[in-house]
């Protein structure tokens, strides 16, 4: 295994009973660059970051972190992480500097260090007005800061962050996106997942894109996207029985994918140009209204539809 | 070091949270408040609180007889005097009538040929005790002295039946005289059998002297000590449950920290936090009520052996839950329940016999029991030698609790 990378994974596998929710997957993270994850719920993108923190045991495989096996040395690789969990994880009736403090010394911070650090992370964070304020009276926004905060107190090698943004304003998610990118300019090796695939674009410098436990495809969002080649995503709303449609267009010339969810189509087409007419032909003779239509340049989400026959939110 | 940063953030949230001072300080002293006013703990001098006097109207139809003025005698004995209120009268119907209309509450009618039956072997003599049924303290206490007499009598029947016997198998005639002594002289044997020189009660050299307020309030400040105490230690360990589904265990595990840390800096917490409640609880009722709990190590020792048992109990309940969602069956249910089995012994003070001895055995089944157990024998003057098997079974009960719920805790949070 090379351990010349930040993060080093190989063969990673983990089965909870019957259920193999990590199907040996291998990727490297180099060391300064942000990667994502990126898949739907139950991809398995979460329990792959379990068991980078050290909270779950890999079944078979190993990882290294910093040249540190997770499964071998889980001390060594906690003191080089730094894990903002999905859920907000702070303790409410605390405040934001009395959580910082605490959590400073579980990463071994004492002193005029810890209270240095402290003080830094509030500023970084934009909470340093609200130190003394408890954690359960701020707002959803303030919490997530905090609750990213809290991974930036030992000047981690790696952050590791599973999925930051989920359930939050835009505001606050524009403010957490900054913050990965700022953290990457310092150097920082960040590991991101989410399910919001322009995250995934706007973010990473890779991307490895998982379902059903499996990394389906990795590289770089230029390499992602020369996958599904020249074509167009077309996003379709229709007045009708989408089902119905779906069927008959599937047989179009020119389309090569189409799925359907929330009365929406989505299609993977050849150009635009030239099916655009063949399926309002095809509608008018099904008796179905087409009253919307959206022609996208080929990217993440097209990708996911290409290689998995799902659109990514489903 | 992170043992204790994890004891101090603990013992900060505990502070803040309203459920320790209400439940964990607040509840028990005013419980005990309660039961301390319901017995007349601020209105009354140092007794405390008052029997009201039971009057008595004694007939005595055996005015010739010994029996007859010997248990007028006895019920007017000044050492009564508090308690009853005992007038001669000659008529046991005027007698009744008085409990009828309320002006006695007892009446107590002894038959003309009272002394004849108790002196008779074949004899047979009831004591007839009319009483005002609305009354239960005072009809009680006249029918416990007069069923004293009477057993007393029961003795000297016996005596005189087995003399007459050996001393007719003798040949000897025995006549009423002679019975009559035999009766006196076993009553006067029965006498000083009872009496002061052949039964003492006494209190241990220790016992503080205290009022009969404090001596009721005592055993239930005890009880309610030991209820909320456990319910404090079983509070405390279960917040690695709401830790663990609020998302802040899983992520202390993300730092370089050991699970032993976590378990340890949880137990230090839960300790300091129930030492804490303890000595408000003892200060507080000391200064309030004027409990006397006892000398400082045995207290200390008591302390010990209750706070190991509970948080072993909490650390045992809390590895055995599968949620926070549970937690309501274990207060309501589990720890309210084994907290009454323990203290029903404080409720049933009073009963005497077989059913005394089973409620005291009852309430050792559950670690409440032996806690208040400790506590009470604490508040009667007991020492360290005393205490100690108490204490003994505590730390055993504890320790063990702990042992598997830290075995269970530790594979669940692997």
């Amino acid at each position: 295994m090379r351990e010349e990378g930040a993060i080093c994974v190989q063969n990673l596998h983990k089965r909870f009973g019957d259920v193999l929710a990590v199907q040996g997957i291998s990727f490297d993270v180099q060391r300064g660059e942000i990667f994502s994850l990126l898949g739907p719920n139950g991809a398995g993108k979460s329990t792959t970051i379990s068991i980078l923190s050290c909270l779950l045991t890999p079944t078979q495989g190993d990882a290294l972190v910093m040249g540190h096996s997770v499964v071998r040395e889980p001390r060594k690789v906690r003191e080089e992480i730094g894990v903002v969990p999905q859920e907000i994880a702070l303790y409410e009736d605390l405040s934001a500097r009395e959580n910082l403090d605490f959590w400073g010394r579980m990463y071994g911070l004492r002193g005029a260090a810890l209270k240095q650090r402290v003080a830094e992370v509030l500023e970084i964070i934009g909470l340093t007005d609200r130190q003394k304020g408890r954690v359960g009276k701020f707002s959803g926004g303030m919490k997530r800061r905090l609750n990213i905060g809290i991974a930036l107190l030992h000047r981690p090698q790696v952050i590791i962050m599973d999925e930051p943004t989920v359930g939050i304003d835009p505001q606050t998610r524009r403010n957490i996106l900054d913050s990965v990118k700022e953290l990457n300019r310092n150097g920082t090796t960040t590991l991101y997942t989410t399910h919001y695939m322009e995250e995934a674009q706007e973010l990473s410098d890779h991307i490895a894109i998982m379902d059903h436990g499996k990394i389906i495809a990795s590289g770089t969002h230029e390499e992602l996207v020369r996958i599904v080649g020249e074509m167009d995503r077309l996003d379709l709303v229709l007045s009708g029985d989408v089902e119905r449609v779906l069927g008959e267009w599937q047989g179009i010339a020119g389309v090569c994918q189409a799925t359907a969810a929330d009365g929406k189509l989505t299609l993977l087409v050849d150009d635009s140009n030239l099916v655009l007419p063949r399926l309002f032909e095809s509608a008018n003779r099904l008796g179905v209204r087409i009253t919307s239509v959206e022609i996208q340049e080929p990217n993440l989400e097209a990708v996911f539809l290409h290689l998995t026959g799902r659109a990514l939110r489903d | 070091m992170k043992v204790l940063d994890i004891a101090w953030k603990d013992l900060i949230r505990s502070f803040r949270s309203l459920f320790f001072l209400f439940f964990g300080l607040a509840v028990p002293l005013l419980m005990s408040g309660l039961f301390y006013l319901a017995f007349g703990g601020i209105s009354s001098d140092d007794e405390g609180f008052d029997l009201s006097v039971t009057e008595v109207q004694v007939v005595n139809l055996d005015e010739e007889g010994f029996g007859g003025q010997l248990l007028v005698g006895i019920l007017q004995d000044e050492s009564l005097a508090d308690l009853l209120h005992v007038t001669a009268v000659d008529d046991a119907a005027s007698a009744r009538a008085a409990v009828d209309r309320q002006e006695a509450g007892v009446a107590v009618i002894i038959p003309s040929d009272f002394t004849a039956a108790v002196t008779d072997p074949q004899g047979q003599a009831a004591v007839e005790v009319y009483c005002d049924p609305t009354l239960t303290l005072g009809p009680g206490i006249v029918a416990g002295i007069v069923r004293q007499v009477v057993d007393g009598f029961a003795g000297s029947q016996i005596a005189v039946g087995v003399a007459s016997e050996r001393l007719g198998a003798a040949g000897v005639t025995v006549d009423a005289t002679t019975e009559m002594g035999i009766a006196m002289r076993y009553a006067a044997w029965a006498s000083g059998q009872h009496g002061e020189n052949s039964l003492q009660v006494r209190a241990p050299a220790s016992a503080p002297e205290t009022s009969a307020a404090v001596r009721i309030i005592g055993p239930i400040m005890a009880a309610m000590m030991v209820m909320y105490v456990f319910y404090t230690a079983a509070a405390s360990c279960l917040s690695l449950l709401e830790e663990q589904e609020k998302g802040t265990l899983p992520r202390l595990f993300t730092t370089p920290i050991t699970r032993a840390e976590v378990l340890g800096g949880q137990f230090i917490s839960a300790f300091v936090l129930l030492v804490f409640q303890i000595a408000v609880l003892l200060g507080v009722s000391a200064a309030v009520f004027g409990i006397q709990w006892g000398a400082p190590l045995p207290v200390a020792l008591v302390t010990l052996g209750m706070i190991v048992c509970a948080i072993g109990l909490g650390i045992l309940i809390t590895a055995l839950l599968k949620n926070t969602r549970q937690t309501g069956v274990i207060y309501g249910g589990v720890l309210t329940v084994a907290g009454m089995l323990g203290m029903i012994r404080v409720f049933t003070g009073n009963v005497a016999g077989a059913s005394g001895h089973v409620f005291d055995v009852v309430s050792l089944f559950v670690p409440h029991g032996w806690a208040v157990r400790g506590w009470l024998a604490l508040q009667q003057g007991a020492g360290v030698s005393e205490v100690l098997p108490t204490v003994a079974v505590m730390l055993t009960v504890g320790v063990a609790f702990f042992t598997f719920g830290v075995v269970r805790m530790t594979r669940r949070l692997a």
